[in-house]
């Protein structure tokens, strides 16, 4: 095999190809209203068609060496999988409110449902998303999804997020490693000295917050006692109640706010760890540079755009973050892409994909 | 590039389950074949247009036409697959498209979407809340009402130390105010609790039990009216049905916000949803409001003093001013607008019955 490589050949060696968003606020801000409006008019039963033209809208945006992504769930699919899950978690909350010694039961049975759920809906997701006329697939079990997402986050909460980098290397090895694009393979193996890199920043904001947090609430409890601050001649009569309120938004917002920059700049320093170690194919190799700072800059003004305009901004907000991420994406392609085959698979029922769009798994494609 | 309708289609070629990129073109011949040639001519393929799966246009995304055998036609050239397939299908696809483009219209999509959304919360949420309450068993009042005080009963509850006769005198008072309950004498039960760190509570469960604490009976001292106009209160919850419209409320709220949840993003969605919390809370303002009524009423038919219920609320406003036990006046504020509001009602009930 040491044959000497033609010219051509060698110059096409490695190529990096930038992944690149083409789509617009103007123009999705057209299709997302569509959306809303068909959605709240069906009472949510057009949910299901929004969402095909919503994921078809950005995949179809999304551009790696000349080609798209296609993405082919069919909305009646998506429908059956919204309504068994809407009918799961009814049934699930009828059962947790009305006979508490079974709740318990119930809720190891859900916690064992979950890893099953998400294991198909990724599975699903990767069935229906081609690129360049082959699908991707899922080989990922039941077990490693388990690991992944049930003992994954409860190592992590019970650490109080210490051994977080832990979780996320399993979550994004069962995520990324087990996907498959024309039958070959992904490797996703990253580093954990890396992910724990990547904590540091968001484990100090999350500790310096927190004693800055608590030496604000014990000003305030000293204002309060020693009478400078008199919640009764700010409010009247309603004094109680206010105070109650203050105490309840004053104390949680801010909680949640420095929670949620702490996840956003993890999130993006972990998808950075992931992807640079994430091969396909035995050659290409992924890449991604997303600067914490910035990301973290997009998501909070975009989320305060949205809420200004009471929602208006949202389309143009999602463009501008999906436009960021993909400039910060790229993939190294060697050799050329042509190859691929199309392992033609049945592509299963979408309770798991609705289950995880319904509940939130934000899986950070 | 030619322009006229029937003319080719500049595009890429996929054959069958490959991912090999063929830049090519397509023309659909008469008699209902489309044919895709390469840039050289040759012909890659024909295929029956009766097979072939044209996708729906996305913006100005490449559309995908998927022919019978897997082999695909990539495009960027909507408006010439839109002519392409004119008549052809039906149009419902092509309307949302062409509502969803940019335009002036899209102003009156969202004055819509605002209308909907209002109409919906505003007059079909309401029929809906009443339709579910119609249709539940009483079973499932029942089941959730027992899980309820048994949970309490294990946390934070513990057995009365009420005397027996005033325990007495008071289950009489709701014996006399239950005949004139919507339910009867049968359809409601009194319960007496040491509330422990919950304190002085009365409240309803969705069955018809009505839960009093010690500390509560202890507020009114010797006096009997302002524990039944207490006990009226909460009779009014249990005869409007508050806590299961509460929750069907809430659950028919937060399942279409979990619906639109893609569209508008997880951050908003959350937001959303705590802001459902907060209408409820709004909510049960205005059920305590209904609850304050009725207990007026109930209490003069009973032949009681129908101001009784103010009567507590201020027992419990000298009480608590000055301290901050604020676990009652949260859920039940004693404010003056509210005691005011029970005082009137009562003068113009008396009134109206002179």
């Amino acid at each position: 095999m040491d044959r000497p490589l033609g010219i051509a050949e060698a110059r096409r060696r490695i190529l990096r190809e930038p992944f690149i968003f083409t789509g617009t606020g103007r123009e999705y801000f057209g299709i997302w209203i569509v959306n809303i409006l068909l959605t709240v008019a069906t009472l949510g039963i057009y949910s299901a068609w929004a969402k095909v033209r919503r994921k078809r809208y950005f995949h179809g945006n999304t551009w790696l060496a000349g080609s798209t992504f296609g993405y082919h769930a069919r909305p009646v699919a998506i429908l059956i999988g919204r309504i068994i899950v809407l009918a799961i978690l009814v049934a699930y909350n009828l059962l947790a409110q009305s006979l508490p010694i079974v709740s318990g039961i119930v809720a190891v049975a859900f916690l064992f449902l979950v890893p099953w759920m998400v294991m198909r809906g990724i599975r699903f997701n990767a069935r229906v998303t081609s690129y360049r006329n082959v699908r991707f697939d899922f080989t990922g079990g039941y077990w490693g999804a388990f690991l992944a997402f049930v003992l994954g986050g409860l190592l992590a909460w019970s650490t109080l997020g210490i051994l977080a980098p832990v979780a996320s290397q399993w979550m994004w090895r069962y995520m990324l490693g087990n996907l498959t694009y024309g039958g070959r393979t992904i490797e996703c193996d990253p580093r954990l000295e890396k992910l724990y890199r990547q904590w540091l920043l968001p484990f100090a904001v999350v500790v310096f917050g927190l004693v800055g947090l608590a030496g604000l609430g014990v000003a305030l409890a000293a204002l309060i006692q020693t009478g400078s601050l008199d919640p009764g001649a700010l409010w009247g009569d309603d004094a109680p109640v206010f105070l109650v309120a203050l105490l309840l938004y004053a104390g949680l917002v801010p909680f949640f706010l420095l929670f949620s920059l702490a996840g956003l700049l993890y999130r993006a320093g972990t998808r950075n760890v992931a992807l640079d170690e994430t091969v396909i194919d035995n050659r290409h190799l992924m890449e991604s540079n997303i600067h914490r700072g910035r990301y973290a800059w997009i998501a909070v003004s975009n989320l305060v755009a949205t809420i200004a305009t009471i929602g208006l901004a949202r389309p143009w907000a999602a463009v501008r973050m999906a436009r960021y991420l993909a400039s910060c994406t790229a993939l190294h392609v060697t050799g050329s892409l042509d190859d691929y085959l199309n392992e033609l698979a049945a592509t299963g029922t979408a309770v798991g994909s609705e289950f995880m769009d319904l509940e939130g798994f934000d899986l950070g494609f | 590039m030619a322009s006229e309708p029937g003319g080719e289609i500049v595009g890429r070629f996929y054959p069958a389950a490959s991912s090999r990129r063929i830049e090519a073109q397509l023309v659909a011949a008469p008699g209902g074949t489309l044919i895709v040639t390469g840039k050289d001519g040759s012909v890659l393929g024909e295929w029956s247009a009766a097979r072939t799966d044209i996708a729906d246009r996305i913006g100005s995304t490449p559309r995908f036409i998927t022919f019978a055998d897997g082999s695909t036609f990539e495009t960027l050239e909507n408006d010439r697959v839109d002519a392409l397939i004119a008549g052809r299908r039906s149009s419902v696809s092509g309307f949302i498209h062409d509502l969803e483009r940019f335009h002036p219209r899209l102003a009156l999509v969202v004055a819509a979407v605002a209308l909907l959304a209002f109409g919906l919360y505003r007059l079909a949420l309401p029929v809906m809340v009443e339709i579910a309450v119609l249709v539940t068993p009483p079973a499932l009042p029942q089941l959730m009402s027992a899980a309820a005080l048994e949970s309490l009963d294990r946390t934070v509850f513990s057995p009365s130390d009420l005397p027996v006769p005033r325990r007495a005198a008071i289950e009489k008072v709701f014996g006399e105010l239950a005949q004139h309950g919507k339910r009867g004498v049968g359809g409601y039960t009194l319960r007496f609790r040491d509330g422990g760190a919950i304190g002085p509570n009365a409240f309803a469960l969705p069955d018809g039990t009505l839960v009093l604490t010690d500390q509560l009976v202890a507020l009114a001292g010797e006096k009997l009216d302002p524990v039944a106009g207490v006990l009226a209160h909460e009779i009014g919850h249990v005869d409007h049905e508050h806590s299961l419209r509460q929750l069907y409320r809430l659950a028919g709220v937060t399942g279409l916000i979990l619906l639109v949840g893609g569209d508008i993003g997880a951050g908003a969605e959350d937001l959303l949803i705590q802001g459902t919390a907060l209408l409820a809370l709004s909510h049960s303002r205005a059920n305590e409001a209904e609850a304050d009524r009725y207990s007026v009423r109930l209490m003069a038919r009973a032949g009681r003093n129908p101001a009784a219920i103010a009567e507590f609320f201020e027992i419990l406003r000298d009480r608590y001013s000055d301290r901050s036990e604020l676990d009652f006046l949260s859920t039940h504020p004693a404010t003056p607008a509210r005691i005011r509001e029970i005082r009137r009602l009562a003068e113009e009930l008396a009134i109206a019955g002179e």
